[in-house]
């Protein structure tokens, strides 16, 4: 039956209500008659990634029950895709899920394809694919960093957030964004590489395994390290169907199951790689599964730029294709002489299409599809309605940090307070995904 | 509950096991009155709220779908729907749909890890008063996902154990995602008693002065 929408979520009972305002801690004890309390965590706490709130109800320090109450980031941005054709859409949706936002990108530009029905050009699958292998070891990085920072360990997440800005700094070169880049688009890449692409991408292979090593070095046999996160926030591979968990939390359970394996897209079956697993489905698994992920994404980065195909970024079609290839002047605007000089000076019909393309952008077949994708946190899938417009009907997004927050409650039951900390980090929600 | 099936590479995890003729046939020989429609390399079944849950238990179970992946909605209101077949779409189906009463289609991705296929289950339910019964019973995933459609398109999911908004605020009015719920329109307290419409409402010219 239809609960009334303002009311309390129904933790425990109501009969008694305390209100902590500076007073002795003692007392607060005593008031408890069955040693139960129900206490607030966040939505500021800075081991809740962002803006998350837990309702934590506690008998003494041990965690009976963990009620994530999120939304405090939602912006709306399925909503507003339905206002905007459909090559801006990628603008909306790559600030979703800010720490994998190419993966935002491509999962909407792979719907608009299978919409559409069109083949993007061999390079632009493999140059995603290299972008998307760089922004999972970015995504993983952060994780290292901010879960060390929780766990106490400073040192990992300086040298976490390091090596990512050497892998934004990537980003920036080609897109001109650090983040949210709107890059990848409908039908390809806003533009090709920069010539220096492949030098840098080299110098970055060159460096990571040294630094992953290190933070192996320093993690993997560090007392606190290990204390803190074996054991805790156990999940079972049968746990995780139940609750839909997909991603290095499955995997940690192992499961080998991996969408660039299972369901490939953008040419992944052609890269050789491995599924990292453990079975021990705890938090240090998940430990051991990133980093593992962090070097498998290097080997497919590596077979990537060895077998990158020359050719166009863009598919051929120009009423889909923006046909501009832009190019940074001697005045410092980005421009392309040769282009403007075809529709002011050419051809009236490609100033046309060009006008158009710019005022209404290109129209997308009747129909739904979805699309998942492996991003660093597991199944992130494309649910996509359209109606034949040049706008999407329904753009609707399945995140994973959002499906995986709903473990936390079993993940931290008989766990510490303290613990609850841990299981958050283990998860790896991002509150931009989660809230959308 | 299927038994807990760790799939390897020996085991043929990423060869489907069931083709989407194989599924199609298996889900209308047990549940006659379901529609099975093939399109852009995806299965649709269009199933009936009564049967949802029988359903789902059943694809759960014999169908070895493991995960419910997602659960989204779409709001389709009442009135015309007419896209014309226009000179850039050529060759593509025209869009014509005409509702006397506005439906909300609630869509499911069920998901075998085992047998590495994935289609939809699609239902209908009136909008203006959209109640369907809840699957939480058969994937507890499904609690936030339900929540979120509630939220979103007003659907009430019969006997959910947390029936509340969740994304957004507790006391907001109406459900955003319903098409005729406006972009913005939200009323915000700007400088100077400002009034800015919504992008839908909004007289350009206005904006240019």
């Amino acid at each position: 039956m239809a609960a009334d929408p303002t009311s309390d979520p129904g933790l425990g009972d109501d009969s008694l209500e305390l209100f902590v305002e500076g007073a002795d801690w003692e007392s607060v004890v005593d008031a408890v008659e069955d040693n139960r309390l129900t206490v607030n965590m966040g939505p500021q706490h800075p081991s809740t990634h962002g803006v998350l709130r837990l309702v934590l109800q506690l008998e003494g320090e041990t965690v009976e029950r963990l009620d994530p109450i999120i939304g405090y980031l939602h912006t709306g941005i399925e909503k507003n895709t339905e206002y905007r054709p459909w090559v801006q859409g990628t603008t909306f949706v790559t600030r979703m899920d800010y720490l994998a936002p190419l993966f935002n990108e491509t999962g909407f530009s792979l719907a608009t394809e299978k919409l559409l029905g069109i083949e993007i050009p061999e390079r632009a699958s493999a140059l995603r694919v290299i972008l998307l292998e760089f922004n999972r070891i970015a995504s993983h990085l952060v994780w290292l960093a901010t879960g060390g920072m929780e766990l106490g360990s400073t040192t990992m997440m300086t040298f976490g957030f390091r090596e990512r800005e050497h892998i934004l700094d990537l980003f920036e070169s080609q897109s001109g964004l650090r983040m949210n880049h709107a890059y990848i688009r409908p039908g390809g890449l806003a533009q090709d590489v920069t010539d220096d692409f492949v030098e840098r991408c080299e110098s970055l292979l060159e460096l990571l395994p040294r630094k992953v090593a290190e933070y192996e070095a320093l993690l993997l046999k560090n007392p606190i390290w290990n204390d803190r996160l074996r054991g805790v926030g156990h999940l079972s591979a049968e746990d995780c169907y139940q609750l839909g968990v997909t991603g290095p939390l499955l995997r940690a359970a192992g499961v080998p199951w991996d969408l660039r394996k299972a369901d490939p897209v953008l040419g992944y079956e052609q890269y050789d790689f491995e599924i990292p697993t453990e079975t021990a489905g705890d938090s240090f698994a998940r430990f051991l599964v990133r980093v593992e992920e962090i070097r498998q994404s290097m080997r497919i980065i590596r077979q990537a730029l060895d077998t990158l195909p020359g050719g166009p970024v863009m598919v051929e079609d120009k009423s889909i294709a923006w046909p501009s290839q832009q190019a940074l002047g001697p005045d410092g605007i980005g421009n392309d002489p040769e282009y403007i000089r075809h529709i002011m000076g050419e051809s009236m019909e490609a100033l046309i299409n060009h006008f158009k393309l710019v005022t209404q952008g290109f129209t997308v077949p009747a129909g739904q599809v979805y699309v998942p994708l492996e991003s660093p946190r597991g199944e992130l899938g494309y649910a996509i309605t359209s109606t034949g417009t040049n706008k999407p009907y329904r753009v609707h997004v399945r995140e994973p940090s959002f499906v995986n927050l709903q473990a936390a409650d079993q993940m931290s039951q008989g766990h510490m307070v303290a613990d609850v900390v841990v299981v958050v980090a283990s998860l790896d929600p991002v509150m931009g995904g989660v809230d959308r | 509950m299927t038994s807990s099936y760790v799939p390897t590479g020996d085991h043929g995890l990423y060869e489907p096991a069931l083709s989407f003729d194989q599924l199609g046939e298996r889900i209308t020989s047990a549940f006659p009155d379901v529609r099975v429609e093939h399109a852009f390399g995806e299965l649709t079944v269009h199933a009936q709220p009564d049967h949802l849950v029988d359903l789902l238990t059943f694809c759960r179970d014999e169908l070895h779908c493991q995960m419910l992946a997602d659960l989204s909605g779409v709001h389709w209101p009442a009135g015309d729907h007419v896209i014309e077949r226009q000179t850039s779409t050529t060759g593509w189906p025209e869009y014509r749909i005409s509702r006397e009463r506005g439906v909300i289609e609630v869509l499911y991705i069920l998901r075998s890890v085992s047998h590495n296929h994935r289609f939809r289950v699609s239902v209908g339910v009136d909008d203006e008063a959209p109640v369907l019964p809840t699957a939480t019973g058969v994937y507890r995933t499904a609690n936030f996902h339900e929540r979120e459609v509630y939220d979103f398109f007003g659907v009430t999911f019969d006997g959910h154990p947390n029936m509340t908004r969740i994304l957004m605020p507790d006391d907001w009015l109406g459900h955003p995602h319903r098409k005729d719920y406006p972009l913005g329109g939200v009323d915000i307290e700007y400088k100077h008693d400002k009034y800015i419409p919504p992008p839908d409402e909004r007289d350009l010219r206005e904006v240019i002065d």
